[in-house]
């Protein structure tokens, strides 16, 4: 096999910060290469660094040689005719990296008509060719659509049909299923695999998931801090790593982790409870009374849940199930249409009188640990600010109080005057946590906790959830996508599914059992970690 | 078909929104100082004949019963006279409309244009010297007052350099550039500024997007990315500002009418107001509110077809 593509001290510094410290690597054709680091490791830039597509702050130097000239020297025009052609790439939101204006049709062909010397209905066809490659189905129907109206992983689909559109020899894959959920996240990778097959593609795969580049590649090279740690065959790095760094990832990955055993659920009466809770969201408008439509968009449907002092109970299901409104809804976050909360037997009414008092019995931790905290707040106010609010204990004692929390998830001391913008977001998200232990509250909703974050931090904050549920006898509502960290943190779990839950009972049984055909499917795209699956 | 319901179900919205407009004008103009009738017959008439014509007119009815008179006439598509000139308001306005209108399109076509050129320009450049000086004309143009620019131009055009007409209409379709030219110019002076900016900001928001990346990737280069993915999707915020704009033009109009003398809308209006001619006043300002309404709904049929995101 002859080389492809060979890049010599590939470094690119942004101002006074390195992004990628000086990496060489080589791909053979028809090799797959995976990239993975955490977040800020450089992986990306590394992926953009060599079709040279960084904003033009970013200085780059060494060599990318591609059949025998170098992509970071050649002019523009040149690269052009290689961007596209002979080198594509897909990126990890498909939403936001496709056109809204266009249909889906016209973005595949853009690169034909740039690239070939095809016209007209020889194009139409092309793309319908393409898009049937991707399998979406129907792609008459397909092509004439604007992104908007596909699903996530449809338009990941459509982006990898206009990457393939000119047949290149190597396709650049920067975290392209992170956005997606699990079940389109193992179609996708399954897709890129089969292509590699038949199209005999080279592709360099970037990700922060082992067990997605586990699956797509057959070398492996580690990132972190900018800097190169490890390189080798997949099942080598995997089976045996020789970097300590290498060792914690793998360490981290849901299936690898080894966290403390889940507690125990008590058998007693449920502490919160709703019942027939159906959640409507958008009124009814003036066309809609005349027209005799209910109107709005019905999120959830007659959910019933009880969750039992000390349990956690996971609730899973993929973007737009209702998750998350459902667990709004325990918070008075969104106003339930029809149903009933209760909390430890007494019906409580979470939006209205009497919310003050239930709050501080039910907190919620929310996604985006970054979005969730005031950017103008330090760490220490952030956590102080429920215990002043709600006088939870006498001014004097607010200091001491806060360094506890403090301690008690870990976060320290000398971070108590950081704004959250100089925090990472493992740490952020310990600061949420924090904040919301500081009402003592008897149960602790989780919203997608981990999903923001790096494994490794993922790891971390599910090892904290654990020992802080133990120690303090808490009830949890744990609430993912990823039935990988569900089945290592929970009792019990809820599948939703289109604002309904389909399937629910104590995890064992449900993970060895599944009743649905749509839980199986879930269980099934599990990223695994077993080595050189491609 | 689904689009014919939006236009039917929007035109059947714009009822309560004129009838809230003739009320509001109605209470404005019966609670504005000053007697129509006095106006009307002169300083030395004497009571009786004040009497009469108040009774041919019904103005001594009560107020409410006035108006109800009004919609009722409304409604079979009576404006009503003028006081003063004795002619059905709808004769006046069929008159006077077409000059305003020919007034605000020519102030577009001569606003577009620069518009875009200029965004396009200062986007391409941000904080370049072009962009500087773009920025700093465009404040200007915004910070001097409409009359008296249209003052200065009537002035120096049509006074000292003679090139334009300075008032009136003119009688032919040539005639009516000339004499509108400084009028249309003037406001657009005021307008281009603003359409710059926004789509300034629109076009630099957009070019940072991910799917000019995309572009990148597939190789199309700089220009044809500009051309066709950041340019449709900047000028959708843009043009809503433009629909609002245009609404503005036509109350604007009111200012360069009577500075330049055209016999348009807003000079009408003016003319009417001051002459308490009641339904001259009411009259006009519906077939502004209903303007409005109009351009309003073109421009978001005009943001559906462009947007396929937003629904009719």
């Amino acid at each position: 096999m002859s080389t492809l593509l060979e890049v010599r001290d590939l470094s690119v510094r942004f101002g006074q910060t390195t992004a990628v410290d000086g990496i060489s690597f080589d791909l053979e054709k028809g090799a797959s290469l995976g990239i993975v680091g955490e977040s800020g490791s450089g992986k990306s830039v590394t992926c953009r660094a060599l079709m040279r597509l960084l904003p033009p702050a970013a200085k780059i130097s060494g060599s990318a040689l591609y059949d025998g000239a170098d992509l970071l020297q050649m002019p523009l025009p040149q690269l052009n005719q290689i961007r596209g052609k002979r080198i594509a790439m897909i990126f990890q939101s498909p939403a936001s990296h496709l056109d809204p204006l266009m249909r889906i049709g016209d973005q595949v062909a853009e690169t034909l008509r740039k690239h070939t010397q095809m016209r007209g209905q020889e194009i139409r066809d092309e793309v319908l060719r393409l898009l049937d490659v991707v399998r979406i189905p129907d792609p008459a129907r397909w092509a004439r659509a604007y992104p908007h109206q596909l699903s996530g992983g449809m338009k990941q689909r459509a982006m990898i049909a206009g990457a393939l559109a000119c047949q290149p020899d190597l396709l650049l894959a920067d975290e392209p299923t992170t956005a997606l959920d699990a079940t389109v996240q193992k179609s996708v990778l399954d897709l890129l695999a089969q292509l590699r097959r038949e199209q005999n593609l080279s592709m360099i795969f970037v990700s922060h998931d082992l067990g997605a580049v586990a699956r797509v590649c057959d070398d492996l090279l580690v990132m972190r801090r900018s800097k190169l740690m490890e390189s080798g065959p997949v099942s080598r790095v995997i089976d045996a790593p020789q970097h300590d760094y290498t060792r914690k990832l793998i360490a981290s990955h849901p299936d690898r982790l080894t966290l403390r055993p889940v507690a125990e659920a008590s058998t007693g009466a449920p502490l919160i409870e709703g019942q027939g809770l159906r959640i409507r969201y958008g009124g009814r408008s003036l066309a809609d009374l005349i027209a005799g439509r209910e109107g709005g968009f019905v999120a959830v449907q007659n959910a019933d849940l009880a969750v039992r002092p000390g349990e956690t109970v996971g609730i899973v299901g993929e973007s737009g199930s209702g998750k998350s409104t459902l667990a709004r809804s325990l918070v008075g976050l969104v106003k339930p249409q029809r149903g009933t909360v209760c909390f430890d037997g007494t019906p409580a009414d979470p939006t209205g009188k009497g919310r003050v008092a239930y709050l501080r019995e039910v907190q919620l931790i929310y996604q985006h640990p970054y979005e969730a905290l005031s950017p103008r707040m330090t760490v220490a106010r952030a956590i102080a600010e429920p215990l002043r609010r709600h006088r939870l204990c006498p001014p004097r004692e607010v200091k001491d109080k806060v360094a506890d929390l403090m301690e008690q998830v870990g976060i320290p001391t000398k971070l108590a005057d950081r704004y959250p913008g100089q925090l990472s977001g493992g740490e952020c998200q310990r600061v949420a946590i924090a904040r919301a232990l500081a009402f003592d509250p008897k149960v602790l909703i989780a919203d997608e906790v981990t999903s923001a974050l790096d494994v490794t931090l993922q790891a971390q904050v599910m090892d904290l959830l654990l020992k802080l549920q133990k120690d303090r006898g808490l009830t949890m509502i744990f609430i993912s996508h990823d039935l990988g960290v569900i089945r290592r943190l929970c009792n019990s779990v809820i599948v939703m599914r289109q604002g309904q839950i389909v399937e629910s009972g104590p995890t064992g049984a449900v993970f060895d059992n599944p009743r649905e055909a749509y839980t199986r499917q879930l269980i099934d795209a599990i990223p695994h970690l077993h080595a050189g699956a491609a | 078909m689904n689009t014919l319901r939006f236009i039917a179900f929007r035109l059947l919205q714009a009822i309560p929104v004129l009838l809230g407009v003739s009320i509001i004008t109605f209470i404005l103009m019966a609670a504005t100082p000053g007697d129509p009738v006095r106006l009307l017959v002169g300083d030395r008439a004497s009571p009786e004949t004040i009497a009469l014509v108040r009774d041919r007119y019904g103005l001594d009815d009560p107020i409410l019963f006035q108006y109800f008179t009004y919609v009722k006439n409304l409604i079979v598509g009576d404006l009503g006279a003028s006081l003063r000139y004795r002619v059905p308001v709808s004769q006046l306005i069929a008159q006077h409309y077409p000059v305003t209108l020919f007034l605000v399109i020519y102030t577009i076509v001569l606003t577009l244009p620069p518009v875009v050129f200029l965004a396009v320009w200062s986007a391409k450049r941000q904080n370049g010297p072009a962009d500087q000086v773009i920025r700093m004309l465009g404040v200007l143009g915004l910070a001097v007052p409409v009359f008296w620019l249209a003052l200065l131009f009537a002035r120096f055009f049509g006074v000292t350099l003679g090139w334009f007409p300075v008032s009136g209409f003119g009688e032919t379709v040539p005639d009516h550039f000339m004499h509108l030219f400084l009028p249309a110019l003037s406001t657009a002076i005021w307008v281009v500024p603003i359409l710059v900016r926004t789509l300034r900001s629109a076009l630099l928001d957009e070019m940072n997007r991910d799917y000019v990346l995309t572009g990148h990737s597939k190789g199309l280069g700089e220009r044809q990315i500009f051309r066709t993915h950041v340019f449709p999707n900047s000028v959708l915020p843009t043009l809503n500002l433009f629909a609002v704009i245009v609404a503005y033009l036509l109350g604007g109009s009111v200012i360069v009418e009577t500075v330049y003398a055209v016999p348009g809308m807003g000079k009408l209006m003016v003319d009417s107001i001051l002459a308490r001619d009641y339904f001259v006043v009411q009259g006009a300002t519906l077939v502004f509110a209903l303007t409005t309404i109009l351009v309003m709904l073109a421009v978001d049929l005009l943001s559906a077809l462009i947007d396929p995101r937003v629904a009719p």
